[in-house]
């Protein structure tokens, strides 16, 4: 995440040894030695009197919230994965008020004339920004030894499921074994926005790193599964670069995180599933929706294409004589039938029983084992994309190979060993509850 | 001042809306056509252009202040040029720079030209114009301020120091929608007034400020002809007099600005803007305050001794700066009632201030007006300019 490194102050000569001490972990202030004054911010001559004879003194790092705020949305990209964050002014017991931000501790707790104390957080190599805690430690919440450290270059977004703002993250289902990931605007359709992009793509990484997980639902709150791009971020579509950014970076990144997630991800379609909204459901492995539910390729419309793998993906999904009619036509109204009738959907239910029907389908596939699920879609995956037959064919035979003798079927076989009927029944039984549940 | 100096006698603006395909000097055609046309002049007539400095938006800037508006428009009779930046207390500036002129026997008529077009700007660099503009890059920006997240921290000391509840903060944004619903050339003209309840239950964006306690960007132009006072009356056409002016200057940074100085800056300019028109406060037919986010509005309301310590947000709960209040309040409903056009919210004052004292405000029309205060602010609040404006010269 490069692209949102987070901006370091921008110096001048004479506030170098601030930053250096800050970095050493002191909180300097400067100080008139002519007239006595403490000056913030840090400047060339005095401003009080204009003398050139100025040091340092170093601060108690002991302060006063003079006051605060929770941000809580429109803030710069670079500090989204912040969400939510505190800043604040504080008055130093030296006599001078910083802006600040008030770290480690429950926003709900801070308040006006609160104690606090400075600790340093690291930025970048070269800069520690001084910020403060609770003074009072049972605030705190964490040791400040305890305390997560450098923010810098290689840092993580800082995007957490707890600070998603557009979307929600639930991981359930029998043994731990379904995240449900929500686009979560319902009112504005779950359009997607440059927030909603970045922690897309940190939800879909983030469960990758949990193995009980074997299917990730994809779905959306409210009318409409997803109506595509927010209209807040087209006018930035005006700039060339920004446009290109959108499409290479936020929908590339997306794409990728739904495509290349190692579990199998299954889009619940209702309402509205339109342009940028059918673009992610087109990264999805397998698609349920209702009766009711709409779908198309808008861009056309404005004069442009679905750029978030539309044109790709359309056509590795269907015959290429339907996909281009999707693009070409702009409508916005295909229903669910029409678009099953044309090879989209993996299966459409009556809007009366798509719950309990699309309930079922995850059911079953959850109980599989997730391993197996992560080698069927890679190896899939290899083969639509259009390698010659032999090649999928040794993809597949590897892939199986492998699973056989992965260690926990290796275990089960062992047993099997000495009773080869066992293995018959149980398989014939597990055959069974797939077509019950599914 | 010892007399009245300056008037304005023609206005023309362009509906604050949402415009990403119109050009910048369509907007510019327009808005200065329509104000020369409304003076009643020629466009020869006009010897002066000043221009307030469009932010966020470098070419037409640069355009701008290498003289393009004389030559594109065919002022034949221009004699000079200039753009001003001062933030939103840029249109003052360009008054003064216009009475410069004007008592200077440079021009007769000058043009106060504004336009800006937020909707072609990409996002990214609006955001990060105004996570910029005013904000210290080294000792605020790399905390994550904005430029909501800024008036949020003010809004809260506000309330704090003032007991103000967040239902009388939200009533700010009532009695400014309430005006704006009044106004066509607002981006909210004929809309639903939002409740106390509706702006509380907005989503949170920098806390205690709520979504609909925020700007919401947008494009617009107006222009204005100011000519000296003296030529005005002998016009005879309807004009706004200015009558008094003064100013404070604070600090660039709100990091560095302290409480007091403000509210004592509010107070001696205002009273000073007052003195130097003759004119008490409570002949102030409307108080035509421009200062971008509710939280200004009280602090001026009670440092200007228009109301008791800590009574202000009572005073906009309670409906008296509404349309057909007691105390006509922000006639266009500041840059929350009118959409944020940058600099462009300070010409658009300006221009009410005139429209209302030439009877021209239809619905918002505050009947008899006389006298008109109006202030502007640039920055993050780095100064106050508060001026007074009459129907008539004086005496």
């Amino acid at each position: 995440m490069k692209q949102n490194l987070k901006p370091i102050p921008v110096t001048q000569p004479w506030t170098t040894e601030f930053w250096k001490a800050a970095k050493d972990g002191k909180l300097m202030v400067q100080h008139c030695r002519a007239c006595g004054a403490n000056i913030f911010f840090p400047k060339k001559v005095c401003p009080e009197c204009w003398s050139d004879d100025l040091g340092w003194i170093q601060s108690c790092g002991r302060a006063k919230v003079y006051t605060y705020s929770v941000m809580m949305d429109m803030v710069e990209p670079k500090f989204m994965g912040d969400l939510p964050y505190v800043l604040a002014m504080v008055d130093l017991e030296e006599g001078i008020r910083m802006t600040t931000r008030i770290v480690n501790c429950n926003p709900q707790d801070i308040a006006i004339d609160m104690p606090v104390a400075v600790v340093f957080e690291d930025i970048s190599p070269e800069f520690a920004l001084p910020v403060f805690q609770p003074a009072d430690e049972s605030l705190r919440l964490q040791a400040p030894d305890e305390a997560p450290q450098a923010t810098g270059q290689d840092a993580p977004t800082g995007l957490r499921p707890e600070n998603y703002q557009t979307i929600l993250y639930e991981t359930g289902g029998e043994n731990g074994a379904v995240c449900t990931i929500t686009l979560n605007r319902p009112e504005k359709y779950n359009a997607i926005n440059q927030r909603m992009a970045l922690e897309l793509v940190d939800a879909f990484r983030r469960v990758r790193e949990i193995p009980t997980v074997g299917v990730v639902v994809l779905t959306g709150a409210g009318k409409a599964f997803c109506t595509g791009g927010d209209l807040e971020v087209f006018p930035s579509l005006a700039e060339h670069t920004s446009s290109l950014n959108w499409l290479a970076h936020e929908g590339l990144d997306v794409q990728r995180a739904i495509a290349g997630c190692e579990k199998v991800v299954i889009g619940k379609i209702n309402g509205h599933c339109l342009a940028g909204g059918l673009e992610l459901a087109l990264a999805c492995d397998l698609l349920y929706a209702t009766e009711s539910a709409r779908l198309g390729t808008t861009e056309i419309n404005m004069g442009v294409l679905p750029g978030w793998g539309g044109t790709a993906r359309l056509p590795r999904s269907m015959p290429v004589f339907r996909a281009r009619e999707i693009v070409f036509s702009g409508r916005k109204d295909y229903t669910a039938k029409e678009m099953y009738d044309m090879g989209l959907l993996t299966r459409v239910f009556a809007d009366d029983g798509f719950e309990s029907g699309f309930a079922a389908v995850v059911k079953n596939i959850a109980s599989k084992k997730p391993v197996a699920l992560r080698m069927g879609k890679e190896v899939m995956a290899r083969s639509v994309d259009g390698c010659d037959l032999e090649t999928a064919l040794a993809v597949e035979r590897n892939g199986i190979q492998w699973l056989t003798y992965a260690p926990d079927i290796q275990a089960l076989l062992e047993q099997f060993r000495a009773s080869p009927d066992q293995l018959t029944r149980t398989q014939k039984q597990s055959n069974l509850q797939s077509d019950r549940k599914g | 001042m010892e007399k009245s100096s300056i008037a304005i006698i023609g206005i023309g603006e362009v509906p604050t809306g949402t415009y990403p395909h119109r050009s910048r000097w369509d907007i510019i055609y327009e808005t200065c056509m329509a104000a020369v046309k409304d003076a009643g002049i020629h466009k020869n007539d006009v010897q002066g252009v000043v221009t307030v400095a469009p932010q966020a938006q470098p070419e037409i800037a640069a355009e701008i202040s290498f003289g393009k508006i004389p030559e594109e428009l065919g002022l034949r009779g221009c004699k000079d040029v200039c753009i001003c930046n001062a933030g939103g207390a840029s249109t003052s500036n360009c008054l003064r720079m216009a009475e410069q002129y004007i008592e200077s026997g440079l021009a007769r008529f000058v043009l106060i030209p504004h336009v800006t077009v937020h909707s072609s700007i990409p996002a990214p660099d609006l955001i990060n114009f105004f996570a910029k503009a005013g904000i210290d890059l080294q000792w605020e920006y790399p905390y994550g301020t904005t430029y909501n997240g800024i008036i949020a921290m003010m809004t809260r000391r506000y309330m704090h120091d003032s007991g103000t509840s967040a239902e009388e903060m939200a009533s700010i944004v009532v009695s400014l929608r309430k005006w704006a619903t009044l106004d066509p050339n607002s981006i909210f003209f004929g809309k639903e007034v939002p409740s106390v309840d509706k702006i509380l239950s907005s989503g949170m964006v920098s806390s205690p400020l709520h979504k609909r306690e925020c700007n919401v960007l947008a494009d617009g132009g107006g222009a204005m002809v100011v000519t000296s006072a003296e030529t005005a009356s002998q016009m005879g056409v309807p004009a706004a007099y200015k009558l008094g002016e003064s100013t404070r200057y604070f600090s660039a940074f709100t990091t560095t600005r302290s409480t007091e100085s403000v509210t004592t800056g509010f107070r001696d300019a205002t009273r000073e803007a007052l003195a130097d028109a003759e004119v008490s406060k409570e002949q102030i037919d409307i108080w035509n305050v421009y200062l971008a986010y509710p939280v200004g509005h009280p602090m001026f309301m009670e440092a200007a001794g228009l109301c008791g310590p800590g009574r202000a947000g009572k005073v906009f709960l309670e409906g008296h700066t509404w349309p057909g209040g007691k105390m006509p309040w922000a006639t266009i409903g500041d840059a929350i009632g009118r959409g944020h056009t940058g600099s462009g919210v300070s010409m658009a004052t300006y221009i009410e201030t005139a429209r209302q004292l030439m009877g021209k405000a239809g619905a918002r029309q505050v009947p008899d007006a006389r006298f008109v205060f109006q202030n502007t602010s640039g920055g993050s609040g780095m100064n106050f300019i508060a001026t007074v404006w009459g129907r008539a010269n004086k005496p």
